[in-house]
């Protein structure tokens, strides 16, 4: 490719996309890890259905001769998201959108992720969703949707080739391990849970370890699909819509 | 070092125990570097692809709107990414964030029919004998591709121009065989030697066809277009 005088300016490349390139880094060793002890990774574009079609393609057939082909399925955009979701992710599952901070699907979904196990990765542009919507959130800050389209498709490719990266480093691939004095995963803190089915003060949840029996006498009797914090054995309240 | 072979998920997980990384950072960080790089290559690869292509992207537009101003509509085809490509630029074409819809299809849309001709016939023919089925003269064929190089597509290309449709192709690299092909009329190349960047700058041509193509029907036939 011949240079064009817009290369020859020494721009600063980390700032033209913000904090985009560490996110993206910290998203690619969690996926890798993921990946690693036998993850799936769904992808969902509601609005968009082929762009979760060319994630999926990417991670199972790459385009360059050699990689690991990895378990990388589209959810089909005429599905209920959380309802296929629920039926189809186990723990360990790694969850990816590409989605406006508006899609609601995607937002329930992602809000999700800890009582499913799920890792959680949200790609858009425009107006961020909430703090803490998906464990990665992968922004741009174009307002036009042609040049926002483009640049997602720039954001899974490179999502695509650092998680490749990242499988030749063996040792950083292994889970992360708990060190903090109070850790949620390991200290029973507060766990969040999605109800499965209530019966009487009591209900059947879904946490990231597994199926359970929990006592709901202390909070308004949940439904079906409700997001509970549990600790000891006990909902001890909802989990609010942002 | 092969970490990859890939016959047990985890078998590679702990092969040189002694000599294994614990500390993340140095990782993250050329990673962060990794991608502010292709990221800018990107950005310059798209920059120099739309200059370089102004004027093809003008005259096919303008081919185009003559087309469907006249009752064409458009037929778009890919495999792999690039079908996304072509579904990408299809739903783009009926369903436009602004300017009018113009009729367009995927033919990746419908398994049964992709299914049915490759377990029937083959591979090679499941855009070309869909082309046979529903193109009629005075419609588009926009195929995407980043070798240039796809068999179906270059048959499809062939049928396309035998039933006198406009054939436009997007391609990598040099070209490939569509940019030598007869068959294909507008050959829009991204010059460059990787899938990823050249299917990131082949989105950007899609839009920048999209976009010319809403001018032209804008300017030359709005009796037309802007009911």
């Amino acid at each position: 490719m011949t240079e064009t005088a817009s290369s020859t300016a020494p721009a600063p490349v980390a700032d033209a996309v913000g904090g985009l390139t560490s996110d993206l880094a910290r998203a690619s060793l969690s996926l890798a890890r993921r990946f690693a002890v036998g993850g799936t990774m769904w992808c969902a574009s509601p609005a968009w259905p082929f762009h979760a079609h060319h994630v999926a393609v990417e991670f199972v057939h790459p385009v360059i001769v050699g990689k690991r082909a990895l378990p990388a399925v589209a959810v089909p955009a005429a599905d209920d998201l959380v309802a296929s979701l629920r039926a189809t992710v186990r723990p360990g599952d790694m969850v990816v959108a590409v989605a406006p901070a508006d899609d609601r699907s995607v937002a329930s979904a992602m809000r999700r992720g800890d009582a499913w196990g799920v890792e959680t990765v949200w790609i858009g542009a425009g107006p961020r969703p909430p703090a803490g919507a998906a464990h990665h959130v992968l922004w741009l800050a174009t307002g036009d949707p042609l040049a926002a389209s483009e640049e997602f498709v720039r954001v899974y490719h490179l999502l695509w080739e650092l998680t490749h990266v990242c499988f030749e480093h063996p040792g950083l691939l292994r889970p992360e391990v708990c060190t903090d004095e109070v850790c949620i995963t390991c200290s029973d803190e507060g766990r969040p849970a999605e109800v499965v089915a209530v019966e009487g003060d009591e209900a059947v949840v879904r946490t990231a370890e597994g199926r359970e029996r929990i006592d709901t006498s202390f909070i308004d009797p949940p439904r079906p699909g409700d997001l509970l914090l549990v600790h000891a054995g006990s909902a001890i309240g909802p989990i609010q819509e942002p | 070092m092969a970490p990859t072979s890939g016959v047990e998920p985890t078998g590679f997980l702990y092969p040189f125990i002694e000599r294994e990384e614990s500390d993340p950072a140095p990782l993250l960080a050329d990673l962060a570097r990794s991608a502010a790089a292709k990221w800018q290559q990107s950005t310059d690869l798209r920059q120099a692809t739309l200059v370089a292509l102004a004027g093809q992207l003008q005259a096919t537009a303008a081919e185009m709107a003559d087309r469907l101003a006249a009752g064409g509509q458009i037929f778009a085809f890919g495999n792999g990414g690039s079908s996304t490509d072509a579904d990408a630029f299809a739903q783009l074409c009926t369903r436009p964030p602004s300017g009018v819809a113009v009729p367009a299809r995927s033919l990746t849309w419908d398994q049964a029919v992709l299914t049915a001709l490759s377990n029937d016939i083959g591979f090679d023919v499941v855009f070309s004998r869909q082309l046979i089925a529903y193109g009629r003269p005075g419609d588009i064929a926009i195929g995407f591709s980043t070798s240039g190089n796809s068999d179906n597509l270059l048959m499809a290309f062939e049928e396309a121009a035998r039933r006198q449709m406009l054939t436009v192709g997007l391609s990598g690299y040099d070209g490939g065989r569509m940019g030598a092909s007869d068959a294909v009329r507008h050959c829009l190349v991204v010059k460059s030697d990787s899938v990823h960047r050249i299917q990131e700058s082949q989105a950007a041509v899609a839009h920048a066809l999209w976009a010319a193509l809403q001018t032209e029907l804008r300017s030359k036939h709005q009796e037309r277009w802007s009911a």
